[in-house]
């Protein structure tokens, strides 16, 4: 054997570094898949303190605790760091522990580019949360940033600039290396068709990031240029127009909204089958329905600023595109429903959450649906029936399918089975206490209570207290998570297969998972033709 | 990058730079459109 050769197969047989530079040089999916999580999760925690914070100034009517200002930096602050630190990166974790494994490729295509997409992440919310400390505190005009109101920013406002940069490379990077890998580490009998949905849905996530990001990242670059370097691209002094931002920022942040959610449909698609036992119904149409709604994700975003004024042909545009994605959603749920019909199911803790995700998300999408007529939405508009309908789509929506995935995926990771009864109890718990701090926002809302204010009228006292409690019941109910996750080595030995013969090449290799798998193509034959032929 | 066979490695070049060509397009190309804009 030549030196090369011994130096190659030498390579292929090292574990995994020891202490901290093994998380600090890794170039290997499963390290970077859990390091994406963790922070996710830490994120997760972080944000969700803020939005206990926001749920204990609104418990009654009246300033208690904070500032006002110090509230709308909270606001802010709960949402950037849950749309970019939470939920992105956990997806982008799954994506990176799963992705190779279900196309039975040894690692990411671009490993080391891997490395850097994930620790540009913990850079940009040290700057982010280190506004917090600065005089003027954190930004506070929404995660929406509309000019002229971020541009009175204090001190933190080139840090709020510098720190979405950041998250964008990161985000650009981890697309690339998703469509890249996808494209072309596949082992040679998965054609594109042949793909899990999780991989499908996340091919086209990424395809919406690659389009998206940048664009977040040059409007952030005019907010800068005009703070600092004298433009006037937004600012109407300077014959700028501050519409045109929301224009920009909304051709991002609806791509975003199906950025957080695709990955999740595939999550469910993965999970339902399996605890269905039977294969996923219709296949090939989740995958056209997956690619319609990412398209139309691209020509609706003025649905966000019906109230900003536009021409009515505008109007009934963006109205009409936006109902149209009810159509491909119908498909999905359909196909999820399709797929359980007399099917042989359970309901262990992973299908407890796809179930959940199913039933609260479809609430989050039909009031969804209500939003995007005009003449309602001009009465909806920056209301509690707002923050209400994103947080169904976001919390039962994204973050049960983060959880599901987690509880499904948990044995292969960690080689043992988590606490189930645990699992069920913060199932249970969640989905209670999800929907008492949500359901009530519905109410707020169509009554007239505003977003984004820390004081209300005496007649929404009663229900702003329901959300409170809820909110902190929600809270409490994620240290159960921490409990199985804390526990979750304690189990019993996983089986290979964790599950009732699920699909998929990742339930081909053993639990835990090797650090190296699949240095060889593998045959798909016998481990997706299943379980007509187990 | 991965240990792959040459073809492969050519593949990944290419799409990583089509890939990173899109991304930049859509960045200068929404500054170019404030540009014209304002």
């Amino acid at each position: 054997m030549s030196t090369a050769a011994a130096d190659i197969e030498a390579h292929d047989d090292h574990g995994p570094a020891k202490g901290i530079r093994r998380w600090l040089f890794t170039t290997n999916h499963k390290d970077i898949g859990t390091l994406y999580l963790l922070f996710s999760l830490t994120m997760f925690f972080v944000g969700g303190a803020m939005a206990l914070v926001i749920r204990s100034e609104l418990a009654q009517p009246g300033l208690q605790f904070v500032h006002p200002e110090f509230f709308n930096q909270m606001t802010t602050m709960h949402a950037l760091i849950m749309v970019f630190g939470a939920v992105m990166p956990a997806f982008v974790g799954l994506a990176n522990w799963m992705i190779p494994m279900q196309i039975g490729a040894p690692d990411m295509a671009l490993p080391r580019m891997n490395n850097w997409s994930f620790w540009i992440l913990p850079v940009a919310f040290g700057i982010l949360l280190s506004t917090l400390f600065m005089p003027g505190g954190a930004p506070a005009s929404g995660w929406t940033m509309y000019p002229p109101l971020v541009l009175q920013t204090g001190n933190a406002f080139p840090f709020l600039i510098f720190s979405v940069h950041l998250m964008g490379i990161s985000s650009i990077m981890g697309a690339i290396n998703i469509i890249v890998t996808i494209l072309n580490m596949r082992t040679p009998e998965m054609t594109l068709i042949r793909m899990p949905m999780f991989v499908w849905t996340w091919l086209i996530t990424a395809y919406l990031l690659l389009a998206v990001m940048p664009v977040l990242a040059g409007a952030v670059t005019m907010l800068l240029t005009d703070q600092f370097f004298g433009t006037s691209f937004f600012l109407a002094a300077g014959g700028g127009d501050p519409v045109m931002f929301q224009h920009i920022f909304w051709f991002f942040g609806h791509p975003e909204v199906y950025i957080m959610i695709l990955p999740a449909f595939g999550v469910v698609s993965e999970i339902l089958p399996t605890f269905s036992r039977k294969p996923l119904f219709g296949h090939d149409s989740m995958v056209y329905a997956t690619a319609s709604i990412a398209f139309l994700s691209f020509i609706v975003w003025a649905h966000h600023m019906f109230t900003v004024g536009m021409p009515l042909s505008g109007q009934m545009f963006f109205m009409f595109a936006t109902m149209l994605i009810a159509v491909p959603t119908g498909v999905k749920v359909f196909n999820w429903v399709a797929t359980m019909w007399k099917g042989s199911m359970t309901f262990e803790t992973p299908m407890l959450f796809a179930l959940g995700f199913i039933f609260l998300f479809t609430i989050g999408g039909f009031s969804g649906l209500m939003l995007a007529i005009v003449p309602s939405d001009i009465q909806y508009h920056d209301s509690y029936f707002v923050v209400a309908h994103f947080h169904y789509v976001l919390v039962p929506g994204s973050i049960f399918a983060i959880m599901a995935a987690a509880y499904y995926w948990l044995p292969k990771w960690t080689g043992h089975m988590y606490n189930e009864k645990a699992g069920k109890l913060h199932f249970w718990m969640s989905t209670i206490f999800v929907n008492l701090t949500f359901f009530p926002m519905h109410f707020l809302g169509l009554a007239g209570m505003p977003r984004r204010i820390p004081d209300y009228s005496t007649q929404f006292a009663d229900f702003n207290f329901i959300a409170s409690v809820g909110a902190f019941g929600f809270g409490l109910s994620q240290l159960i998570f921490l409990y199985v996750l804390v526990t979750a080595k304690r189990g019993a030995e996983a089986s290979d297969m964790v599950w009732d013969h699920p699909r998929g090449l990742e339930w081909t290799v053993p639990s835990p998972a090797p650090y190296h798998t699949f240095d060889e193509p593998v045959h798909i034959d016998r481990t997706v033709a299943f379980p007509e032929n187990p | 990058m991965t240990d792959v066979d040459a073809e492969t490695r050519k593949r990944i070049r290419r799409t990583t730079l089509i890939l990173v060509g899109v991304a930049l397009a859509f960045f200068f190309g929404f500054i170019l459109m404030g540009v014209i804009n304002s």
